[in-house]
């Protein structure tokens, strides 16, 4: 290893790991102590702000303060790796998840999950409704064909309200307080539906810039997830069973700008 | 670069105006495009535009419709050791080639390392200073040509406010940027507000001469942009936040260095604590104020 390299390392364990002042500082005691807080304390201000954009809801959940302590811990577990600082966060849901101050809010892991679904979402690539390519449902065998979601749609399950939760967040005032009522009785009732492995299942797509949460029963959910992993139309029907109506589902999908298009199965 | 920056000032020709902009953030976007003010050119930290899609890459696109666009990075850690990330250097030539900005740049500084041995590298997401020394000089030309030929043009690099150095720098910070424009053809983006903070943390008996005489020992022909914006004082240290007007004192090292370069194009920043866009848009005036008196 270069001596710049372990200067570097030096310096940037002792901001990170509270290692000892690095040897190769100018400055010395406290005036080197304050110089090494002040970018601790902009690393971990940049992280909560990194954090909290991409995970307003759970922010919103656990309330600053302890969002603020969350983020701290988060980056020392796992830091940044990119320089964008927007791709930081991936591994946030899993975390919370087996975090040991968590366990009272089991909730809280896939409400960053669905976060961080919105958030890919919204940094997905843009693309335009191909409407051409709805004549191949006309022309084409369907097993020939699949239906394309636009980039960044995502379907996640959780056995918890998630998008009751995501709701409740965006509201202010009495409909805030209404929707907090509505979401504790939810909970409660799914922690008895728990043993029965009830679950909820939303869609994440984008309407205009902005990702949206869209609750979908257990049919449209199972067929979305086919959709999303690419089996062809004529399975992915076949799959659906009698209970689901294509027809409908079109055209939500269609009014919605949930569908790309139609592509060759094997494209 | 700008050409005009080849010519320093005093030579009796009344010399164009610098170009004046502003840092462009999310606050501002709606009044930007309401007012759609005079600006020079509107500034914007690439990395916030490195998504494949979405609302702040179309607000982007469409802010270049009108202006100039200055695409100013703060992640990509040109002078670590542990070198580029090729993730990084591919999103931003991406990000390059969609908009085509008037000017590129990024910081003197590193980020990524191993914190200790045999962890993955990491990226501290701040701007850690580098040593003023020959193997460090070595590494940051290094990374500048590599990132140059990956996106196809000349790149400034910025000096930074630090708050920690290093004992055995073997170079000034002046001769240090002389040199690494010199090796890699790079141009140097002169932030004076980061001098002042720099002249304030070392304790600098006069921290207004300090700044002038670190612009007096620049060469001439390798600024092509200059940085203004303000600093807060705590009781410990002088912290470079970007989150107020720019102080007197830092208008005054602009006006030295205006004087000594030239019409060099001019940002104020302002990142932290954002005002009122016409507050912001009230710093740009001052800078065209003090730039014709200085250029006049």
């Amino acid at each position: 290893m270069s001596d710049e390299a372990l200067r570097q390392r030096e310096l940037l364990a002792a901001l990170d790991h509270g290692a000892a002042v690095p040897p190769t500082l100018r400055e010395a005691g406290a005036r080197a102590v304050r110089g090494l807080e002040a970018y601790r304390a902009n690393a971990e201000s940049v992280a909560e702000r990194a954090l909290a954009a991409s995970f307003a809801t759970v922010r919103a959940m656990v309330g600053e303060e302890d969002f603020r302590h969350l983020a701290a811990e988060f980056r020392l577990a796992h830091p940044p790796e990119r320089g964008d600082i927007g791709e930081w966060g991936d591994a946030f849901p899993p975390w919370l998840a087996t975090h040991a101050g968590l366990a009272a809010w089991p909730w809280l892991a896939d409400g960053a999950r669905l976060d961080l679904a919105l958030h890919h979402n919204e940094r997905a690539a843009d693309a335009a409704f191909d409407a051409d390519s709805l004549g191949l449902l006309e022309s084409t065998d369907p097993a020939e064909l699949r239906l394309v979601l636009m980039p960044g749609s995502a379907l996640l399950h959780s056995v918890w309200p998630i998008a009751a939760i995501h709701h409740a967040h965006q509201l202010e005032g009495d409909a805030a307080e209404a929707a907090f009522a509505s979401v504790r009785e939810a909970i409660a009732a799914q922690r008895e539906a728990l043993a029965a492995e009830r679950g909820e299942q939303v869609l994440v797509a984008r309407r205009g810039w902005r990702a949206v949460v869209y609750p979908l029963d257990a049919a449209t959910a199972a067929w979305t997830q086919d959709l999303l992993d690419g089996v062809n139309l004529e399975d992915a029907l076949a799959r659906a069973g009698e209970g689901f109506d294509f027809a409908a589902w079109l055209g939500v999908a269609l009014r919605e700008s949930w569908l790309k298009g139609v592509a060759a199965a094997n494209d | 670069m700008g050409a005009a920056a080849d010519t320093p000032a005093g030579i009796g020709l009344r010399q164009p105006p610098a170009q004046v902009g502003i840092g462009l953030r999310h606050a501002h976007y709606s009044a930007l495009f309401e007012t759609a003010p005079a600006l020079g050119f509107v500034e914007v930290h690439s990395e916030n535009f490195f998504a494949d899609g979405g609302a702040a890459l179309a607000v982007l696109h469409r802010a270049r419709e009108r202006y100039p666009v200055s695409l100013h990075g703060v992640g990509l850690a040109l002078g670590s050791a542990a070198g580029l990330d090729p993730w990084h250097l591919d999103r931003l030539a991406r990000l390059v080639q969609r908009i085509e900005p008037e000017r590129v740049s990024d910081h003197a500084c590193f980020a990524r390392a191993s914190p200790t041995p045999g962890a993955p590298i990491v990226h501290a997401n701040d701007l850690l200073p580098i040593a003023f020394t020959e193997a460090s000089l070595a590494i940051l030309a290094s990374n500048v040509t590599q990132a140059q030929e990956r996106i196809g043009r000349p790149m400034l690099v910025e000096n930074l406010s630090s708050y920690v150095s290093f004992a055995d720098d073997t170079l000034t910070e002046p001769e240090f940027f002389a040199q690494l424009c010199r090796r890699s053809g790079c141009g140097m983006l002169l932030d004076v507000n980061n001098l002042m903070v720099n002249a304030l943390n070392a304790g600098a008996a006069d921290p207004l001469a300090a700044c002038c005489a670190f612009v007096e020992a620049l060469p001439l022909g390798i600024v092509g942009e200059i940085h203004v914006a303000g600093y807060v004082e705590t009781e410990a240290i002088v912290i470079d936040d970007h989150g107020s007007r720019v102080r007197p004192s830092v208008w005054a090292v602009y006006e030295h260095a205006l004087r000594r370069f030239g019409p060099v194009p001019t940002l104020v920043e302002w990142d932290t604590d954002l005002p009122p866009f016409e507050v912001l848009l009230g710093e740009a005036s001052q800078a065209r104020v003090i730039a014709a008196r200085a250029l006049g």
